[in-house]
């Protein structure tokens, strides 16, 4: 008896903490590290080709391609495994969980697209819907999902911290963060952020990108979000108002500590310009290239333009 | 694994709720970490093959039970994929308790070729277990598996009634069981189905009187089966066991199937390297279907599976490894471990229908029965239920079943699915028997 009340006890004192408010972060930048970038500027937006991302149609899986099975993934909610295929590139694939409660795949692809066409970097993400397996066993089909090229071009030398890095209050910075809040974006740990290094002619480029983005595109209640639901999308609020001269989101997740009273109006009229610049091809692109349909695509779109115009209204007002 | 169970001792609708806020604390605690290792490993997962959504069910689901879904999905996930630090709950044998907790770390290195594991778990009752594992899942290109573990575990009510299907409710007596179990195990898998599974190990446990928490007041063992040949020795022997099995399993998501089948054969034999009086084998036969029934997502499961002991005439099988019946996964209308024999023989109708999309509503009907001789067995015992069960495509996650015997009413609450048939992925023997 006395050895479960004081299991009890132990349970409900680690509930009680669990449940205290996290202090808001002491946001401030850390010394510049040689090479590091967050954004660069994208220029020509227009020009963008969202169906086939930053690396293009040449790095993409190919559909009906052998692939061979090398090892399980270890890490997150969603299975997956990583592959090799007859060229013998090495994929990271994240498949679609069985019941496709958790269709993170689809929502990371998407999203890396739209973060890609605007200036914020991003590894090589594509999505395939199914594809062939070897394994010991002989081949099969198995579910799809999204596929990240692990390429020796691209070195990732570790995670980054939202609240430990050189680019805090900066106004790349501050845009990363609003646009998580307009994809409702709730999974912010730090792992889900990488470091890669990569090589541009001379030039050691250290790129800080949004790696794991795949908790999105839903609800941001702080157990059990949706992800990639578009009902849910549709439903959730964005922008409450503004408190001296910061934005306040509706955003509910976890992680809100991140953009309370630090965000300003200014942030969320550039990053809304900037995503809103988009053509409605290119954000239908980017939702093909995730493996959505037309009609689920467009009403993600048609909220996310909402949200954008939401935004850009700031402008206005101030 | 999963063998959270209870048939509702609690009293007291506050205490109750301190106790499942407690739980759903726990939950939102180590949320960052999957809190159940499903026992499946890259090597003996079904393929994935199918993305598409669930059926909705009759009515639509509301809000709170799909997000009580996803979270728990979330967290109950392909588990022992995932590396690194994890919560145990509710692996432990029925009787235990109605929650059992602990902490866990496995790990995967060289690309899936090496698995170790280690884990420990307190329950209700204080029942207790701390267990080591170390495999190498992926020897000859993945379709042999390799691996040993050693496990202490302390069981300190476990009820038992005596032998024989003639054996009365009001004998109910409990014991203690401790044991200290080292073995290997190997599991080659010519086909992603097909299994043949060999271990062997030494299995050394101690017998004592009841003990733990939340006592139930049943006499000690001791007391009402003193003439017990187990009771003749003042020490248990240290089992030599060696089992052999072969399984085809072509289920399509063993923690809640919904289509496919299982059979089973397997045999085991311990012997006593002590004073020489539990020589034996147990052989079993087990056969399961789970038959997609129309459209809308119902599922018709039977399930059958008997038990045979070979005993020499000189030889007695201690009651704690003999074959059992009663209880969570076998008849549910009837307490755990209620019949105990050298002989079983079981079988299940369980018809389910999707209430909602994570939602199915169950009729059952459990008949079975134990004997000293195998001709003897009968299906005389037997109980009907219903019951819910909250599930996610891959993983039932909580059934609530009411079952009816002779012997009264029985109320369920599991972490699992009465036919996840984990014993397909036990690694080494265990004390006492559990069905």
């Amino acid at each position: 008896m006395r050895v479960s009340a004081a299991l009890v006890s132990v349970i409900a004192a680690v509930t009680v903490i669990a449940c205290v408010r996290v202090k808001e972060p002491s946001l401030r930048p850390t010394p510049a590290m040689a090479g590091a970038t967050l954004w660069k500027d994208p220029g020509n937006l227009r020009g963008k080709d969202l169906l086939n991302g930053p690396w293009g149609r040449g790095r993409a899986p190919v559909a009906d391609a052998l692939y061979t099975f090398v090892e399980q993934k270890h890490t997150g909610t969603n299975p997956g495994m990583t592959v090799l295929d007859p060229e013998g590139r090495e994929w990271s694939v994240k498949q679609i969980a069985p019941g496709a409660l958790d269709v993170e795949a689809k929502v990371e692809v998407t999203l890396s697209r739209l973060l890609s066409a605007i200036g914020y970097y991003q590894p090589a993400d594509y999505f395939l819907p199914q594809f062939r397996l070897k394994d010991g066993w002989g081949s099969h089909t198995e579910v799809g999902g999204r596929f990240r090229l692990k390429d020796e071009a691209l070195k990732e030398i570790g995670d980054w911290s939202w609240t430990h890095n050189p680019f805090i209050g900066s106004r790349p910075y501050n845009g990363l963060l609003v646009l998580m809040m307009i994809f409702n974006s709730t999974d912010l740990k730090d792992d889900n952020n990488s470091i890669y290094e990569y090589k541009n002619g001379d030039r050691l480029e250290r790129w800080f990108a949004v790696r794991d983005l795949g908790s999105a595109l839903g609800d941001t209640r702080r157990l059990g979000p949706y992800k990639g639901d578009v009902a849910a999308f549709e439903r959730e609020p964005y922008i409450i108002g503004v408190t001296r001269n910061r934005v306040q989101f509706a955003y509910t997740g976890f992680y809100e500590r991140y953009v309370r009273n630090r965000i300003t109006p200014e942030d969320v009229v550039w990053t809304s310009r900037l995503l809103g610049s988009l053509t409605d091809k290119q954000f239908h692109d980017a939702f093909q290239a995730g493996g959505y349909d037309h009609e689920i695509a467009s009403r993600f779109i048609g909220k996310l333009r909402e949200k954008i115009r939401e935004g850009e209204q700031l402008g206005h007002r101030s | 694994m999963r063998r959270l169970s209870t048939s509702f001792p609690l009293s007291g609708l506050s205490f109750r709720f301190v106790l499942a806020a407690s739980a759903v604390g726990f939950i939102a605690f180590t949320s960052r970490t999957p809190l159940y290792a499903q026992d499946l490993t890259p090597a003996n997962q079904p393929a994935l093959t199918d993305a598409s959504p669930e059926k909705e069910g009759l009515v639509q689901e509301p809000d709170p039970v799909r997000r009580a879904v996803v979270i728990f999905d979330r967290r109950f996930n392909f588990g022992e994929v995932d590396s690194g630090p994890y919560a145990v709950v509710g692996k432990m044998i029925p009787g235990a308790g109605w929650i059992s907790a602990g902490p866990g770390y496995r790990r995967w290195y060289a690309k899936d070729h090496v698995f170790v594991d280690a884990s420990a778990e307190v329950s209700w009752h204080a029942y207790k277990t701390v267990q080591g594992r170390f495999e190498l899942p992926r020897l000859a290109d993945g379709k042999l598996l390799a691996g040993s573990q050693v496990r202490w575990q302390d069981f300190t009510q476990v009820a038992y009634f005596g032998e024989g299907p003639s054996s009365v409710r009001s004998d109910q007596s409990r014991y203690a069981i401790q044991s200290k179990i080292f073995g290997g195990y190997a599991t080659f898998r010519p086909q992603r189905t097909l299994a043949l599974d060999f271990e062997a190990g030494w299995l050394r446990p101690t017998i004592g009187q009841p003990g733990g928490s939340f006592q139930s007041g049943a006499p000690d063992t001791r007391a009402l089966f003193g003439a017990d040949p187990v009771y003749a020795l003042r020490d248990q022997p240290t089992f030599f066991n060696r089992a052999v099995s072969v399984s085809w399993d072509t289920r399509d998501y063993p923690g809640h199937p919904t289509a496919g089948s299982v059979y089973r054969a397997a045999m085991t034999n311990f012997s006593d390297r002590g004073v020489g009086m539990f020589n034996f084998s147990l052989y079993e036969a087990e056969a399961a279907r789970f038959t997609p029934v129309g459209a809308a997502g119902a599922v018709l499961i039977l399930h059958g599976w008997t038990m045979g002991s070979d005993v020499a005439s000189d030889q007695a099988v201690p009651f704690y490894l003999q074959p059992s019946l009663g209880g969570l996964n076998t008849l549910r209308g009837y307490t755990d471990y209620r019949f105990h024999d050298r002989d079983l023989l079981l079988f299940n109708v369980e018809a389910r229908i999707p209430l909602m999309t994570h939602v199915d509503g169950a009729a059952f009907a459990d008949f079975g029965n134990v004997a000293s001789r195998f001709r003897d067995l009968d299906l005389r015992k037997n109980s009907y239920g219903g019951g819910l069960r909250l599930h996610s495509r891959r993983q039932t996650l909580v059934r609530l079943d009411v079952a009816r015997s002779r012997e009264g009413w029985m109320c369920l609450l599991r972490l699992s699915d009465p036919f996840g048939l984990t014993r397909l992925s036990r690694q080494t023997a265990t004390a006492p028997f559990v069905p």
